[in-house]
């Protein structure tokens, strides 16, 4: 199937003296299976639902049936989640929850869904979990040799471009990824939205997963530029919960992390379920 | 789950569209009489007609025969109403549980869409999780268990079963049927 040890070859043949782009940030690194109509392959080894409900616009190969494409499929993706970032005054918030599912089995309660690129940024974890852990890793090696090149940080803009780039020419391999790269450089608290069909979006607040539109009710209602800390990290936790609640693909426990200019930090790591209860209770004594 | 002169259903009361939820306390779990309890699963539409259905059925049979009916009976009647419709079926999965008899002897039925039975003798499970209930169940089954301990058993196979199941779960309902009468009781499940 896909060959990783390529590209760690590749990083170490690629010394100073010979750097150049090309060899540096490769994208071909991933090797095709040797087959006849091997995009088509890629593309039906892992069924995600979300991929098999839309039969429009789809290029002449993914005129499959759907239940043909999902019997060849021999990884039942898991996915189902909700992710959060959003960006205020003082930083960045970053909340997850942790829970896989494929199908309605309810594969882990326990899943990392952020992963650390460095010190200062973090990427999300939403789609393919193999795929968005891969390509967050890469880009902390990219970023790293960044660094020690240019013995200057790279800036968030840099490395969200670095990875859009990268899944760019893997567009129509069947990845899954839509990861949002959240940090703190020198132009302040930074998001971008990265996807594995190409898009690279800025805004200030980003949702991601089967929760989303959930946590968005909860998000959009709070949300203020000039939260305080302490607001800005309730308001993140209180829409994950309220994702975990309403969506039966997310769920699990809580996590939130915050990123200003001295780097990110974990907060808080709550069960979703008992979260939900804390809520309720509080409420009860409000009124 | 049956027990010894005793029976238990237990269910979750969540209703939600594919994935969100959107009542917490959909109850399907009736009362037929003081003998039978009967379980459904499945499309909610189907479960509210039903529950209509069955009683307007029970009601006639009290008047007519004079008497309560038997979980027995009843079962074989859910069989009836549902193979009636084998050619465009409501979308259930039945579970009827009860007390036989002079001396109570549970007695436990499932049937599937179009009324097939099945008679076990130790547990039944129905649902979205049913396959994660069935290895539970599985495990901790034992016979003759009394009330209480079938109370535990069974509410511990439910919770256990719905933390697999990404839709089952936001709330769970366990009524546990002895010569005595029905205790229900509600555990707190978790809501994610």
């Amino acid at each position: 199937m896909f060959t990783l040890g390529s590209v760690l070859d590749n990083e170490l043949k690629s010394s100073v003296e010979d750097f150049s782009f090309e060899t540096e940030f490769s994208t071909n690194q991933l090797m095709l299976p040797n087959i006849e109509k091997p995009f088509e392959f890629a593309q039906s080894i892992i069924s995600l639902e979300k991929d098999l409900d839309e039969n429009d616009n789809q290029p002449m190969f993914h005129q499959q049936k759907k239940e043909e494409r999902k019997e060849r499929a021999l990884i039942k993706g898991s996915k189902g989640t909700t992710t959060l970032a959003f960006i205020y005054e003082k930083g960045t918030v970053v909340a997850v929850d942790s829970r896989a599912t494929s199908g309605q089995y309810i594969a882990s309660q326990s899943v990392q869904k952020v992963v650390p690129v460095n010190q200062y940024m973090l990427g999300t974890l939403a789609g393919g979990a193999a795929d968005c852990q891969f390509f967050l890793g890469h880009l902390g090696r990219i970023c790293n040799l960044y660094e020690l090149r240019n013995n200057e940080k790279i800036s968030v803009a840099a490395a969200s471009k670095l990875l859009n780039n990268i899944l760019y020419s893997y567009r129509n391999y069947g990845l899954s990824v839509g990861s949002m790269i959240c940090g703190y450089d020198t132009r302040g608290p930074q998001l971008y939205y990265i996807d594995s069909d190409g898009s690279r979006l800025k805004n200030s607040l980003f949702s991601v997963g089967s929760g989303s539109p959930f946590a968005y009710g909860v998000l959009d209602a709070g949300y203020r530029w000039d939260l305080s800390k302490e607001d800005a990290i309730d308001l993140g936790r209180r829409a994950i919960c309220a994702a975990t609640f309403k969506d039966s693909y997310s769920g699990g426990t809580v996590k939130v992390y915050h990123i200003d200019e001295n780097g990110w930090v974990k907060i808080s790591d709550d069960d979703a379920s008992e979260l939900w209860y804390r809520y309720e209770e509080k409420e009860k004594k409000n009124k | 789950m049956a027990g010894k002169n005793c029976v238990a259903i237990a269910g979750d009361t969540r209703f939600g569209v594919r994935n969100q939820t959107v009542a917490l306390d959909s109850n399907r779990i009736f009362k037929i009489n003081n003998r039978t309890l009967f379980g459904m699963t499945g499309l909610n539409t189907d479960i509210l007609t039903l529950r209509e259905s069955f009683k307007f059925q029970m009601n006639l049979y009290n008047l007519e025969e004079e008497r309560e009916i038997s979980p027995k009976t009843f079962a074989h009647n859910v069989a009836q109403t549902l193979y009636s419709k084998r050619f465009g079926p409501y979308f259930i999965t039945p579970i009827i549980a009860g007390l036989e008899g002079e001396d109570y002897t549970p007695f436990l039925c499932a049937t599937d869409l179009i009324g097939a039975m099945e008679f076990p003798k130790s547990f039944v499970v129905a649902g979205t999780g049913e396959e994660s209930l069935m290895g539970v169940c599985e495990t901790f089954y034992k016979e003759n268990m009394e009330p209480d301990e079938l109370f535990e058993v069974i509410s511990q196979c439910l919770l256990a079963a719905v933390d697999r199941d990404a839709l089952s779960g936001w709330g769970s309902v366990v009524h546990v049927l002895t010569k005595d009468g029905i205790t229900t009781k509600r555990l707190r499940t978790r809501k994610d």
